[in-house]
């Protein structure tokens, strides 16, 4: 098979609400995961991200684009049973809290997602347990105990084993870090690389936080308010951000160096995803908008080799500078016209 | 000058069906004027059950040992009243999650006059007005609309603002603020730490702030203590704590940090285990069994917290020294 394993083509997600206007919570975003890569979306809360992860597994149905997983259209999960080949496809959901039922045995919940698929014979069923605990790092006694009796990067680990009970060639991780100490974090990170390399299993790792995301990822991709806004190998992303949204994610992550530097906050709030600022969504709060920006809406392209930005201050014509760079060659351009 | 608030030897052992469990062990701290303390430590390490006791939030049936002197009083002797009258005016407590701090049946408005006029006594228009500064403190767009809005109506962010504008209410001169971003995101997280350095500065407000996350302390805390299993292991100022850390806890939690300026591909250093329940703390150092340098006497006798040049330690191998 060739192609990538996970393609979203300008996807635009929309809930209706009776006597509101509908929000558009994604407007048309496009993502691609390769086979085997770790790929992460990041954004603020109400940025639409989850949307895009649920339409990314069928869990809602676009109102329009395509997503593709294995070049096969996912469709929208109904009553009817799933085809069996998207069952490669998997969702691990932010709250281990809530997606485990806290009444059985983990070992039972790993031998249902096996039983659904018919993917072990009874008999080889307990091994086959025993074997995705340890995938996850879990000794075989955790199966007969109950979620409650796990802390919490524990019983996220269980639900990945659950994820992968259906040999998955791909896993949608919406916010699995989020709820977890510093330390069950690492944990988690380094068990989500160390999973995607020996099973080669691609992952499209949904996170607010780009500083965790930085360690995992080996491309982001950066979303606000429905739209994607840079997309670039995680590294130079890091080191030279092209889009002002970018910058400031970074700004805003806290350094744990111990010099007492307040971490740079973004003015404004993120706006309503059902009103949103005509132009470039960003404007109202970016600290480099100029007229353009209020004006036309940008689209995202290929400013360098492998990076992508949807913003005016980006024209391609240089190497990828950060915004301030590229707002003061701009200005100076301007003030020569 | 004396500190706002110095804790001594508190000790919290809560009532379980079998039996009382040791949850905080014995810790010391102090809280300076207009200064932010920062206390970390994993969950479970009994950072918020300490805050708790000295505002008289335990379960009942709890045992509360030491001694709290907060402005001349200590917390821990005063009658329920005593403490109400103390506690509700000069102290305020901030909580993670404001979306379940917040009642989401009534106003903004409501929330914010109902605690200022039984501690302040004011009448509904000094009430109303006060509320009204409270949000522009606190920089809520738009405060007289905010008012009469409910708590579903506001951003994360937006609510956490006003959960701090009201345990501002009453003018205290400590705020309590039990992970107040740990729900947030970064962009927000950013302005709620500059919020509560400005009202440090502006209003000389002493804050303690609770946090799992080293890298949140470390943006703000002007001193640090570093709880693991009920008690302190190291405490002192942010930067020699945080620059340099002794206790290898310490170090650990910030190894397993994601650092901005660190090379991608070094990876995260979890500890290996996780953090004792109350109900099973190892014996001697209660970090032993995690510890990469723990030795023989590690396992039987617990270290005590001493002074070693400008902080305090609780670690018999010290091998950042």
């Amino acid at each position: 098979m060739t192609g990538p394993a996970l393609e979203l083509r300008d996807v635009e997600v929309v809930y209706e609400r009776r006597g509101r206007e509908r929000v558009r919570a994604v407007a048309g975003a496009s993502l691609t995961v390769e086979r085997g890569q770790i790929v992460g979306l990041v954004g603020e809360s109400g940025c639409g991200k989850s949307s895009l992860a649920r339409a990314a597994v069928g869990l809602v149905r676009p109102a329009a684009g395509s997503v593709l997983f294995e070049g096969r259209e996912v469709t929208p999960l109904t009553r009817r049973a799933r085809p069996r080949e998207l069952a490669r496809l998997q969702m691990v959901f932010q709250n281990p809290y809530s997606s485990l039922n806290p009444r059985r045995r983990v070992g039972s919940q790993l031998a249902d997602a096996l039983d659904a698929l018919e993917l072990a014979p009874r008999c080889g069923r307990r091994a086959r347990v025993e074997e995705l605990l340890g995938l996850v790092g879990l000794p075989a006694a955790a199966a007969a105990r109950y979620p409650h009796q796990f802390s919490g990067g524990q019983r996220q680990r269980i639900a990945v084993a659950r994820a992968l009970a259906a040999e998955p060639s791909v896993l949608v991780l919406d916010e699995p870090l989020a709820s977890l100490d510093a330390s069950a974090q690492a944990q988690l990170a380094n068990l989500l690389v160390d999973l995607s390399r020996r099973l080669s299993l691609s992952l499209l790792l949904i996170s607010h936080d780009l500083a965790i995301v930085r360690h995992v990822a080996d491309v982001v991709s950066v979303m606000y308010l429905g739209v994607m806004v840079e997309r670039g190998p995680t590294q130079p992303l890091w080191s030279i951000p092209l889009h002002p949204y970018t910058e400031a994610l970074i700004g805003a992550v806290p350094r744990p160096d111990g010099r007492g530097a307040l971490p740079a906050a973004l003015p404004g709030e993120v706006p309503d995803p059902a009103r949103p600022p005509a132009a470039c969504r960003f404007h109202p709060r970016c600290p480099y908008a100029f007229e353009r920006c209020s004006r036309d809406d940008p689209v995202l392209l290929e400013v360098a080799p492998g990076r992508s930005a949807a913003c005016w201050l980006q024209t391609g014509e240089e190497p990828p500078a950060p915004p301030a760079v590229q707002a003061r060659r701009l200005s100076l351009v301007r003030a020569e016209e | 000058m004396s500190a706002l608030l110095e804790v001594d030897g508190l000790r919290v052992k809560l009532p379980t069906p079998t039996g009382f469990v040791t949850v905080v062990d014995g810790v010391d701290y102090q809280v300076e004027h207009a200064q932010v303390f920062g206390v970390a430590g994993e969950s479970g390490s009994g950072k918020t059950i300490s805050m708790l006791a000295l505002l008289g939030l335990l379960p009942s049936g709890s045992v509360v040992e030491g001694r709290a002197s907060f402005g001349g009083k200590d917390l821990l002797r005063l009658r329920n009243r005593e403490l109400r009258a103390v506690a509700g005016r000069e102290i305020g407590m901030v909580f993670q999650d404001p979306m379940t701090s917040l009642h989401p049946m009534l106003s903004i408005g409501r929330q914010l006059t109902d605690h200022v006029r039984r501690h302040l006594g004011l009448d509904r228009e000094a009430a109303a007005r006060r509320a009204e500064q409270l949000l522009e403190q606190v920089r809520i767009p738009d405060p007289a609309s905010a008012l009469r809005a409910y708590p579903h109506q506001f951003s994360g962010g937006m609510r956490q603002r006003i959960a701090i504008a009201i345990a501002l209410a009453c003018g205290p001169r400590l705020l309590i603020a039990d992970e107040p971003t740990t729900a947030l995101d970064v962009t927000v997280q950013a302005g709620i730490l500059r919020l509560l350095d400005e009202l440090r500065r502006e209003r000389e407000l002493s804050v303690i702030l609770i946090t799992h996350d080293l890298a949140v302390m470390s943006s703000i805390a002007d001193r640090v203590s570093i709880f693991y299993a009920g008690r302190v292991v190291e405490s002192g100022p942010r930067s020699e704590v945080l620059q340099h850390p002794r206790h290898p806890y310490t170090r650990a939690l910030l190894d397993a940090l994601p650092h901005p300026e660190a090379a991608r591909d070094t990876p995260l250093i979890a500890i290996k285990g996780t953090p004792p329940t109350p109900q099973q703390v190892p014996s001697g150092c209660p970090y032993h069994p995690r510890c990469l340098f723990a030795v023989d006497v590690c396992a039987t006798v617990d270290p005590p917290l001493a002074p070693v040049n400008g902080r305090r330690l609780a670690c018999h191998v010290d091998p950042f020294r």
